[in-house]
Order: structure tokens, then sequence, then C-alpha cells
């Protein structure tokens, strides 16, 4: 453990603090888009997802082509296609994603024995590294969030009833699939961006975590997406302090503090659970 | 009974050779028939006849094989802002029961969604709705804490909280029990007076079908029969649609 006034010559560093300002970006545009997947059960999407990046940072490395570019690209279009075959074959969605998944680790584990010379740290790849975000990741976050904000509060009601019930939504009039795939561009997005932070293993959990954490607090959908992006923001924070405290990892110290917002929450709002 | 010469005149919904598949099955066979506003048609049939499907493919849930599909003169599938003039409630409504939503808020989702529509004006309409359908109580109650009763009632206030010209129910009393489902269709039959709107509405029961509804179209698979239940729930009519073993009986609620 550092001394205080180590942790506070530690958080005016500049890396420091676009990690932070990172973090918080990353928190909320997690916990906003995180709450609708949560409720339409898509969890396993964000996962996904994650997972298939590891073929662009691969392909970026084998071809010497720009990282974010390539995530950004080949993530769009794959969770497109996820989609689409998730409506147009017979098989469960689950199964789709399990292909994805196991193809993407397969085909970027190739790739990246393929790659010549200094192949950089698989871990970073896995965990990433919320230190190492840049001035232009953290312009594109903002433009992300700016977007993404803007999408909620246009489409809120066509949202809120399509999450709810689809079938209710077509009946409205709305037309489902551009929101739904619109909904996807935006998390490949995220992904995208976020990727090099936290890692394909961790970006899930600022998905699934703070949005579930406001689930169990809130009765209105609102809040309930207010909610999700400030425990998604405040979790940021607070992993980072520990991360800086006590030289743990950045990433798994917030997905640590996500975990204990869910399970104190959990303990005190059990009314939620049947178990108790 | 409203003078049905009237209502010949301009159906608000016109079914015309309506076939669906469901795989390779026909499910509807060749089925036509027209709503006009005001009236309270019931469709009837046994399980399997193709009720719910017809009716999703009314709705433009599910793909048309052939036929063709009008409602106030235009296709299902170029409705745009005239499926306000639609509402529907589904036999089962499928959700999250833990979905972060209140009485009020879901009710809320059925109104116009331009920015202009003042939160005021929006909070006014829906406890109108509410009120309505008397579950104004209600509008801060989570979704998911409601009975089966109360949630369709709630999705009625939904479907009321903008004008609507045909309500669509399919077994919108399902699940509901037998005291509950004679307060709907009094409160259904209460609404429609009041407010005129044409109802579409799918049921098993027979009697209210002949207390409620001025029409009835016995569907199995194709329609059988039509017309008013005094005269097409006939004993011969009936057996041609459910077979021969069918036996009647009469609730008094």
């Amino acid at each position: 453990m550092i001394e205080s006034f180590e942790w506070i010559e530690l958080f005016s560093f500049p890396f420091m603090q676009r990690a932070i300002l990172g973090g918080i970006l990353l928190g909320i545009i997690g916990g906003l888009l995180g709450g609708f997947i949560v409720l339409r059960k898509l969890s396993m999407l964000g996962n996904t997802l994650s997972h298939v990046a590891l073929i662009p940072v691969v392909m970026s490395a084998l071809f010497q082509l720009p990282t974010t570019l390539c995530l950004v690209g080949f993530l769009m279009i794959t969770g497109v296609a996820i989609l689409y075959l998730i409506d147009r074959t017979n098989l469960g969605s689950d199964t789709i994603l399990g292909i994805m998944v196991a193809g993407s680790i397969a085909l970027g584990m190739i790739g990246f024995t393929l790659i010549q010379g200094y192949r950089g740290n698989l871990l970073s790849i896995l965990f990433g590294d919320i230190l190492t975000i840049s001035n232009l990741d953290l312009i594109l976050l903002t433009v992300l969030l700016i977007i993404i904000i803007v999408s909620i509060i246009w489409t809120l009601p066509q949202q809120i009833l399509l999450t709810f019930n689809p079938e209710l939504a077509k009946t409205q009039g709305i037309l489902v699939n551009p929101y739904r795939y619109g909904f996807i561009i935006l998390l490949s997005l995220m992904i995208a961006l976020t990727i090099r932070s936290v890692g394909i293993l961790l970006v899930n959990a600022f998905l699934v975590i703070p949005a579930a954490t406001a689930q169990l607090i809130c009765d209105e959908f609102v809040p309930f997406l207010i909610v999700a992006a400030t425990f998604g923001a405040v979790s940021s924070v607070l992993g980072m302090m520990i991360s800086g405290i006590w030289n743990l990892p950045s990433g798994p110290s917030i997905v640590l503090v996500q975990l204990i917002s869910f399970t104190l929450t959990l303990l005190f709002y059990r009314r939620r659970l049947s178990m108790f | 009974m409203k003078d049905l010469n009237i209502w010949q005149e301009h159906p608000i919904l016109e079914v015309q050779n309506l076939t669906v598949l469901r795989g390779k099955h026909i499910a509807v066979n060749r089925v036509s028939f027209n709503i006009f506003p005001g009236s309270n048609t019931a469709i009837i049939g046994p399980n399997g006849a193709g009720k719910s499907t017809l009716i999703q493919a009314i709705l433009g849930l599910i793909p048309i094989q052939s036929g063709e599909v009008q409602f106030l003169g235009r296709s299902i599938n170029q409705l745009g802002r005239r499926c306000q003039a639609l509402g529907y409630i589904p036999q089962k409504l499928n959700f999250d029961r833990n979905f972060p939503i209140t009485v009020g808020e879901l009710v809320s989702l059925a109104l116009p969604q331009s920015l202009f529509f003042r939160k005021r004006k929006r909070q006014i309409a829906v406890q109108s709705a509410l009120v309505k359908v008397h579950l104004e109580h209600l509008a801060k109650q989570p979704i998911g804490t409601l009975s089966g009763g109360e949630l369709k009632r709630v999705l009625l206030a939904y479907c009321l909280v903008v004008p609507r010209q045909l309500l669509i129910l399919d077994e919108a009393m399902a699940e509901v029990d037998a005291k509950g489902e004679a307060e709907f269709a009094e409160l259904l039959k209460n609404l429609q007076q009041d407010q005129g709107f044409a109802i579409l509405q799918i049921s098993h029961d027979l009697d209210m079908v002949s207390r409620h509804c001025d029409r009835v179209l016995c569907l199995n698979r194709h329609i059988c029969c039509q017309g008013e239940p005094s005269q097409t729930l006939s004993s011969k009519n009936l057996e041609a649609v459910y077979g021969s073993s069918l036996t009647r009986y009469f609730h008094s609620c």
C-alpha cells in the first residue's frame, strides 16, 4: 500500500487523469447500453463481440493496420452479421453466439502465432490496460457517449417498448429491426473503442454488472438507466483509486468494485430474491 | 343491435382471401371478412383452427402467403401513423417480471412520441386512461407486481390512452378467473359504447360471445360460417366447426 501523499501525487499524473476520465466515460456508456442489454437478455452478445475483437487486434498486428479502425469496422460488420444469423436461422441465439466465441478464439490464436517478431503481451489483450488510454481514445469515447445519449433521448419510448415486448412494439408501428441493428452498431462501437482499455475478458462486466445492480433497485425505466450509468462511473473512479493505492491492475479493480456493489445491493434489496 | 347496412358501406378492416402458412402447413386458408366501425366481432373455433395466426397476420406480425389485409383503406404493412388507430391485447404478454417500468410509464408508451407532446399533457392522458379501467391508484406500481386481471386492464388502458378505431383481442381473458373475465367483458362493452371503437376478439366463451358480440366468425383454418351470434351459434354450425362432441354449458356471471 502506498502512502496518502504518494497516491495524491499519482492522481496528478496526466496518464492517471486520462485513465480516470476514460473509466468514467466507459462506466457511463456501459451503464446506458448495459441497461438495454440486461433487459433484452443479450449479455452473451456483449461477451461474444468482445471475444470477436481478438481477430481485428491480431489482423492489425499482422498487416500493420490501424488497430482502432480495424476494431470498429470488424466489430460493426460482425455485430450486424450475428443479429442477421440469429434472425434468419432456426438455431438458438446461444448456439450462434457460442459458435462465434469459439471461432473467434481459434482464429485469433492462430493469427497470433503467425505474427512475426514482437507479439506484445497476450494478457494486455485479454485484460486491457486503462492506464494506456490516449487523448484520441478519450475524444472518441466522448463522441460515442454523446451519440448514445442523443440516440436514447430521441428513441427512448420506442426502445423501451421493443425491450419490454417486441410484439407490442410492432403493432404500434415501430420498425423493430432498424432499432435493433442500430443498437448493435452502438454496442460494437463501444466494445471496439474500449477493448484495449479493459480487455476482452472484462469489457462485458461494464455492460452487465452496473445495469444488473440498477435493476435490483429501480422500478422505473429512466431512473434505472441513470442509476446504471452512475454505478458504472462511480465504480470506475473507486476501482482506479483502489488500483492506485494497492498497486493492483486497474481493469480488474474496477470490476471488483462493480461486483462488490452488486453483492451489497443484492443483500440490501434481498426482497428481489425469491430465495430469501 | 346496430344497423348492419350502415356498417357495410365503410369497413375499417378488410381481409380478402387471406392465406397464411405455419411452416409448410396452411394455417389459414382463403379467409375473407370485413370489420365495420363500432362492431364487436368474435372469432371462435377449436384449438389449432388458426385463430391466433389469423390475428397475427392481420397485425402484420407474421408474413402472409397470399391475400390482402387493409386497415382504413391502407395495406397493413404500410400503415405508418395509422397504427395508432389500432390497439392490440395479446393472449399472453411475455415480459420480464423484473422489468423496471411502472403502470403509468407503460401506458404512456402508447402516446404519440412527439417532443412537443408535453409531460403534463402526457400525465393527464395516462391518468385519464387508467381511470377508464378503474386502475388510477396503480399508476406508480411496478408492472411485474400486477395480477393477471390487472395486467389485462392496464393493457386496455394502454390501448385506450389514444383514440382507437379497432381493438384486437387475442383471448384477452385466457388466464383470468370467471369473475375477472365477466368484469373485463362488461368494462370493454361500456368503453366501446362510450368511445365507439370496433372490436375483433378471439374467444372460447360462447356464452360471452352470444351476449356481447354482434357478429361471429367460425374458423377452422377457413371460415365455416359467419353472421349474428343468434343465428350462427346453432348446434349444427358448432358441430361443423368443433366436431360432433361439442356440448354447450352456460354460466350465469
